[in-house]
């Protein structure tokens, strides 16, 4: 199994900190593989500089929120390729719905199953 | 008189012919009734197999019978077996759900537990604890409050939502209100659904010990999180106590190290005099 490199997008450190526990879990996903970003902007820069195959983001965050920063990497870095899932504690239809629009691949709502989010993260992995 | 010699002798032969023909007639006869004699020996003999085979067809058919019985029950208890399986697989496949759930939770618990206890900030232990609230639990508006002993009074630390509008001061008496009475009596209080704006939905003291130092009330619920489950009434009890130990620790640090600022300030000042 190949070695997968992730980005965790979080304001929160202690969800951050959830995210990689649970994720480790998975094959082929090691801590040192896992890079987190505290907010959009951050994250976007980290996307720019390295090579990731997937990311996890929350949308509510300081300075750029999770909508504009999956919109960014779609359409200013131009990445229809990068796996994008977006967890947040916005759970509505419409909210999902603004979520899939602006370019994720999958959307999860806060609080998360942990075991749904291994599932997600290795369908879109290809595992 | 020559005739009567012909005739004679045709006579003879006919009657030779004649004779010839009731000899070959009895021994015609004989082969018929020995045939006859040995068919009937061979029906005989034919019953009694018939008899025989009838007995062993019947014995046979009987075992078959049993067998089929047998094979019944057996097949019976193999379809019970069965079901009892498939029960107890469903029942094992339930079983691994909720204890990869409590998994998952304490796993949450640890993080949290551990995120909570790796500042001595007040300021972040409250960030931490709204975190938790938020992304664990599924708060969508809470309030965290802390006692302020010289007043005997809950004062709002942290919250979400409408909670700070609504509460006069950002303070609530021990005893007034869901906040102040859980305070008061320090026993956690869960309603079953999530309530309408406003309507307390779950209560927990703060405690180390018996001593209360703060109450986390949560009023609303995300809309997608619908309740709150057993398992997340565990999860809040547990982080309850977490949360009062590292919100008083932090205090107290920051309170020291005031102090110890403080007299290190003073100490230089009657130093440099």
């Amino acid at each position: 199994m190949s070695t997968k490199s992730l980005l965790v997008v979080d304001d929160s450190t202690t969800f951050r900190q959830l995210l990689c526990m649970s994720l480790v879990r998975l094959d082929g996903i090691t801590e040192d593989n896992i890079t987190q970003a505290f907010d959009g902007a951050d994250a976007l820069k980290k996307v720019q500089s390295g090579q990731f195959d997937l990311v996890l983001t929350d949308i509510k965050m300081p300075n750029m929120d999770g909508l504009e920063f999956v919109n960014k990497v779609r359409n200013e870095l131009n990445r229809k390729d990068l796996p994008i899932i977006i967890i947040s504690t916005k759970g509505a239809e419409d909210d999902i719905e603004r979520g899939m629009q602006m370019g994720a691949n999958g959307y999860l709502s806060k609080p998360i199953s942990m075991s749904q989010l291994r599932e997600l993260v290795t369908t879109l992995l290809g595992h | 008189m020559s005739e009567k010699p012909d005739e004679i002798l045709t006579l003879f032969s006919k009657s030779e012919e004649l004779l010839e023909m009731f000899r070959k007639g009895r021994a015609f006869t004989e082969e018929l009734m020995a045939e006859n004699e040995r068919l009937r020996y061979r029906i005989v003999q034919l019953e009694k197999e018939k008899m025989d085979l009838s007995g062993t067809l019947m014995r046979e058919v009987e075992r078959l019978r049993l067998e089929n019985g047998q094979m019944s029950q057996k097949l019976d208890f193999l379809d019970g077996r069965f079901h009892e399986i498939e029960a107890e697989n469903k029942d094992f496949a339930q079983r691994y759900v909720e204890v990869e759930e409590q998994n998952e939770n304490l796993a949450n618990l640890y993080v949290a537990s551990y995120q909570l206890h790796s500042t001595l900030d007040p300021g972040e232990v409250v960030q931490c604890i709204k975190e938790i609230l938020m992304n664990l639990i599924g708060s969508e508006e809470f309030g965290l409050f802390v006692v302020d002993e010289e007043t005997s009074e809950l004062v709002l630390a942290g919250w979400e939502g409408e909670i700070a509008a609504r509460l006069d001061r950002g303070r609530v008496a021990f005893g007034e209100g869901l906040e102040g009475i859980v305070a008061l009596k320090g026993d956690p209080f869960f309603t079953e659904d999530a309530g309408e704006r406003g309507e307390v939905c779950a209560c927990i003291p703060l405690k180390i010990k018996e001593r209360v130092v703060g109450v986390i009330a949560i009023y609303k619920l995300l809309p997608h999180k619908g309740r709150l489950s057993a398992l997340d009434h565990q999860l809040l009890e547990l982080l309850a106590g977490h949360a009062a130990t590292a919100l008083v620790s932090s205090k107290l640090y920051a309170t020291a190290d005031r102090k110890l600022k403080t007299i290190e300030g003073f100490m230089s000042l009657l130093r440099v005099k």
